[in-house]
């Protein structure tokens, strides 16, 4: 990697406009299929939520409550994920078109095209993304095979679905707060993004062309 | 009320355009102080959860339990506060890259066209458009949004850290007085997550009010200029965005009333009925707040993509 030549942001230079780098195609392509996962699996958690209070309401079995009582949540958290995922890739979609469509502008003027790198912000929000999504994914699986082995009538965890649901729900809202966090992050790239957008357009009318 | 409002989103056409963004640096610092509460009702859902595998007592499992739910659930709020002030950082960005663009844009112009571009409607590559001779005005829904995302952020923290507070209250209480806990975590859950659905509901506005501003902007860039004002149409994702925002907030308005009505009702059968329900109900709710906001994050990235191609228009063909 070239080394930056300017002292206040790292950028890369090229004659030509950059177009979105990995993790931004990867965003302006799976943005819309998560979105669409999301609006699938909650209505799904909800159904679940109301079959399982009614049995409650008319004294169903104990054992099919508590195995609802982990799949209701497993479902209704692979929405959250989901859903989570949608906005980050829509958010890194954002800063492919900032990317591509600042290096455009320049291009289209006859300048130099400066583009800036992966902000460390960027970069933390992509590591802790991935991090989260894992977590709430793992807090989703274990809750997905509780529910089974007690509807499948295993008294062990039957015996332990309380514990489990504890454990489980801590981890999926660590996971929860980890994604926020990392959506902080990627908005915080944008304010970046921005910031080094208003000093370049400024520098471009007195600089030659070519 | 208004103008002041319209100073915390629009600087000062002067502002240094260097600065960086205090907005982005306390929303940083306040996203990580909630990661911490986050974190501490982690330990305290794993100890919890040893205790009821332990067989411990139910009233020390559900102390833990209470006041656990209170701090996580004010947690998530801190840092979606967080979101909101780097957000309200976006839109006085937005405004400084506008008054950038108005300055360097007429020394980039290569040559300037003798005819307009017609005027009416017509089809983009991100959409439907108008061509209009001035800029045109803000729409009902980007002024609502410059309006409303203060006060429901405001709104959304004080719910969620009073329900903080009554959680602690709820969690001293399940070994003196169960039914008086029972009740209080039932307004504990319902005010907390009436919170959250307010600051989605804020931070939802203020995407509603960057939109507003990318629209405002490019049309005051345009203008002065003397050019014809091409302006994008609303898309669809962004009246889907709208929709979902509402049904949403009314979700969770239901489900505060719902856990309303069962604190009155501790240890019935109703109780039991509607705890069951009304979880997955304030979730439900929240994932369509969630859903509206990533179509208004789509809308943002057609909004901004328009602007670019219309910089670059303006640049090469000066029309």
């Amino acid at each position: 990697m070239s080394a930056s030549p300017r002292s206040d942001y790292n950028v890369e230079l090229s004659s030509r406009a950059l177009g979105p780098n990995v993790p931004q195609r990867i965003g302006r392509l799976l943005w819309a299929p998560m979105l669409a996962m999301a609006v699938m699996a909650f209505p799904l958690g909800f159904v679940i939520a109301i079959a399982r209070a009614n049995l409650v309401a008319n004294g169903g079995d104990t054992a099919t409550i508590a195995a609802l009582g982990h799949l209701g949540p497993a479902v209704m958290f692979v929405g959250f994920a989901a859903v989570f995922a949608a906005i980050s890739f829509a958010i890194a979609r954002i800063l492919g078109v900032f990317r591509q469509g600042g290096g455009e502008v320049q291009e289209s003027a006859g300048r130099r095209v400066q583009t800036l790198r992966l902000p460390p912000t960027a970069w933390a929000f992509i590591g802790l993304m991935a991090m989260a999504m894992m977590i709430i994914l793992g807090g989703v699986i274990g809750n997905a095979v509780v529910g089974a082995s007690i509807a499948s009538g295993n008294a062990d965890a039957f015996a332990q679905s309380e514990t489990w649901a504890i454990w489980f729900e801590g981890v999926r809202r660590i996971g929860v707060a980890l994604y926020l966090v990392a959506i902080a992050l990627g908005l915080a790239a944008i304010i970046e993004a921005l910031r080094f957008q208003a000093v370049r357009l400024r520098e471009l009318p007195a600089e030659s062309t070519g | 009320m208004a103008l002041t409002f319209g100073a915390l989103t629009r600087p000062s056409a002067g502002s240094e355009v260097r600065a960086p963004s205090r907005h982005r640096t306390i929303g940083l610092s306040l996203a990580a102080v909630g990661l911490a509460f986050a974190t501490i009702g982690l330990i305290n859902s794993v100890a919890a959860g040893d205790l009821a595998r332990q067989g411990g007592q139910a009233d020390q499992v559900g102390f833990l339990g209470a006041w656990s739910f209170g701090l996580t659930t004010a947690a998530f709020g801190t840092v979606k506060l967080a979101i909101g002030l780097i957000l309200l950082g976006i839109v006085r960005h937005i405004w400084i890259r506008v008054e950038s663009v108005k300055a360097a844009l007429p020394g980039l112009i290569r040559s300037r066209a003798t005819d307009s571009a017609a005027l009416g409607e017509f089809d983009s590559e991100f959409g439907p458009a108008t061509a209009t001779a001035t800029a045109p005005k803000p729409l009902l829904i980007h002024r609502l949004a410059g309006l409303m995302w203060a006060p429901m952020l405001a709104m959304g923290v004080m719910l969620v850290y009073a329900g903080l507070l009554l959680s602690f209250a709820a969690a001293g209480n399940v070994a003196v007085d169960p039914a008086l806990a029972s009740s209080q975590q039932a307004w504990v859950q319902g005010v907390q997550f009436l919170g959250e659905g307010l600051l989605l509901s804020g931070i939802s506005f203020l995407l509603g009010t960057i939109l507003g501003a990318i629209r405002s902007g490019g049309g005051e860039v345009q203008e002065s200029l003397g050019l014809t004002v091409k302006t994008l149409r609303m898309p669809l994702t962004a009246k889907l965005f709208i929709g979902l925002m509402m049904v949403g907030l009314m979700v969770e308005i239901a489900q505060f009333i719902g856990y309303a009505y069962i604190a009155t009702v501790p240890g019935t059968a109703d109780y039991a009925t509607f705890s069951t329900f009304l979880g997955p109900l304030r979730e439900f709710g929240l994932g369509a707040l969630l859903s509206g906001i990533v179509l208004a994050l789509a809308t943002i990235a057609k909004a901004l993509g328009f602007q670019f191609a219309r910089i670059t228009q303006i640049i090469t063909s000066g029309r």
